[in-house]
């Protein structure tokens, strides 16, 4: 029978979810395979596993409890096995590369900053601090909304000031929050935030950190920004032949 | 409704659905990835993203963002260019929380509902769209 995978900790963890509900309905019972010094988390999958919401709360909660209480490496959703000797097999062969992440993320926890302008109050600014689109705004609403050309124009101005602004404030949330986290990632692509940047934090560090949002949202109201965490470190784990490149581009993020 | 949303701090953990919402992507597309474990299938899940959000050069978008303007100045009455901290002082008096938040946020907002409201354990990942923004990730059924 198939086996489902949450994560991979060390097997001195203080506090290993062993009975937990796991994914399932009812809840598969979440239990321990254990090989050397690593610990899977585990239970049975069922056979019409798929991405339900309460699955997924599962996937999350199972791993938020791991981390509490130590680190925890998180396996993307639905990540199967054919059995607990393969499992065993896995943490045996990566048994190096497993031990030195979950070293490096002992005490972190992910952040994950997503931001959108808020459209009226962003259109409000850039028409304050653009005379030209000021002025033709004005002059189309003088004359009724103006004729389809006009609009397009005064459209077409506006929103490549919206644009510039957003590059602007993607730009002042990573240079203002970068400095206080230990690495920090873009958050998968295309998913339309202007920005959406994950922030490896020391626990003592989150504080500071939220802080810095919040004040970011303060002093831009035109930005609705908002952290979640702590989360388990989704996005700071790799496969063995992604170490390097993962260290790599910590703290510089493409695009 | 002020100016200033304060950063959430989702617990991340029980996380109810609307923090689930905001780390769904990360649960999906992020993790560790063992070549050696195979992965449930995707198909028949629309995963929701909200797409194109950010200003993308279009005939609609211009459109859009014109028919705004024009919204705006009617909202903050006849002062002809404010200078901004006037027209925020606008924006708060009008009181209109909702209204002056744009089609932005409510399309955030209407997806996390969607979440919030799901009536049974059994309904999928797949909150209604109501703007024609969000995007495909996988094959529906």
């Amino acid at each position: 029978m198939s086996v489902y995978v949450y994560g991979i900790a060390r097997s001195d963890h203080p506090a290993l979810p062993e009975k937990a509900p796991g994914v399932g309905r009812p809840p598969r019972e979440v239990r321990i395979v254990r090989e050397g010094d690593l610990a899977a988390i585990v239970s049975d999958c069922p056979e019409d596993l798929r991405p339900k919401r309460r699955d997924l709360l599962a996937h999350q909660q199972v791993l938020t409890e791991v981390g509490a209480k130590g680190p925890v490496l998180p396996l993307r959703f639905g990540s199967l096995s054919d059995g607990e000797e393969a499992v065993r097999g896995v943490l045996a062969e990566h048994a190096a590369h497993y031990i030195r992440q979950l070293e490096e993320l002992d005490g972190r926890s992910e952040y994950n900053v997503k931001a959108v302008h808020r459209e009226d109050e962003v259109l409000r600014l850039v028409l304050s601090q653009d005379t030209e689109a000021r002025s033709l705004a004005e002059r189309n609403r003088a004359a009724g909304g103006g004729s389809h050309e006009d609009k397009l124009r005064l459209g077409e101005l506006v929103a490549n000031a919206v644009r510039e602004r957003e590059a602007e404030d993607a730009r002042l949330i990573e240079e203002t929050l970068a400095p206080l986290a230990q690495r920090y990632v873009p958050g998968p692509e295309g998913s339309g935030w202007l920005a959406n940047l994950s922030f490896l934090l020391d626990r003592e560090g989150a504080e500071e950190f939220t802080a810095a949002v919040e004040e970011l949202g303060r002093a831009n109201p035109h930005l609705d920004i908002r952290a979640t965490g702590p989360l388990p470190p989704y996005s700071f784990v790799g496969r063995p032949d992604e170490a390097g490149r993962t260290a790599q581009a910590a703290g510089s993020p493409a695009g | 409704m002020t100016t200033a949303v304060p950063a959430q701090r989702s617990t991340g953990g029980g996380g109810g659905s609307s923090g689930l919402y905001d780390v769904l992507e990360l649960i999906l597309d992020r993790g560790l990835v063992i070549d050696a474990f195979v992965r449930v299938s995707l198909v028949g899940i629309e995963i929701l993203k909200i797409d194109v959000r950010v200003v993308v050069a279009s005939v609609d978008t211009y459109l859009r963002f014109a028919e705004a303007c024009n919204r705006l100045d009617l909202e903050s009455g006849p002062r002809k260019s404010p200078g901004l901290p006037e027209v925020l002082e606008n924006a708060t008096e009008s009181g209109a929380g909702s209204k002056t938040k744009g089609a932005l946020a409510g399309a955030a907002e209407s997806i996390s509902d969607a979440f919030r409201q799901g009536r049974s354990d059994e309904e999928e990942t797949e909150p209604r769209r109501r703007r024609a923004s969000a995007r495909r990730k996988e094959e529906t059924e």
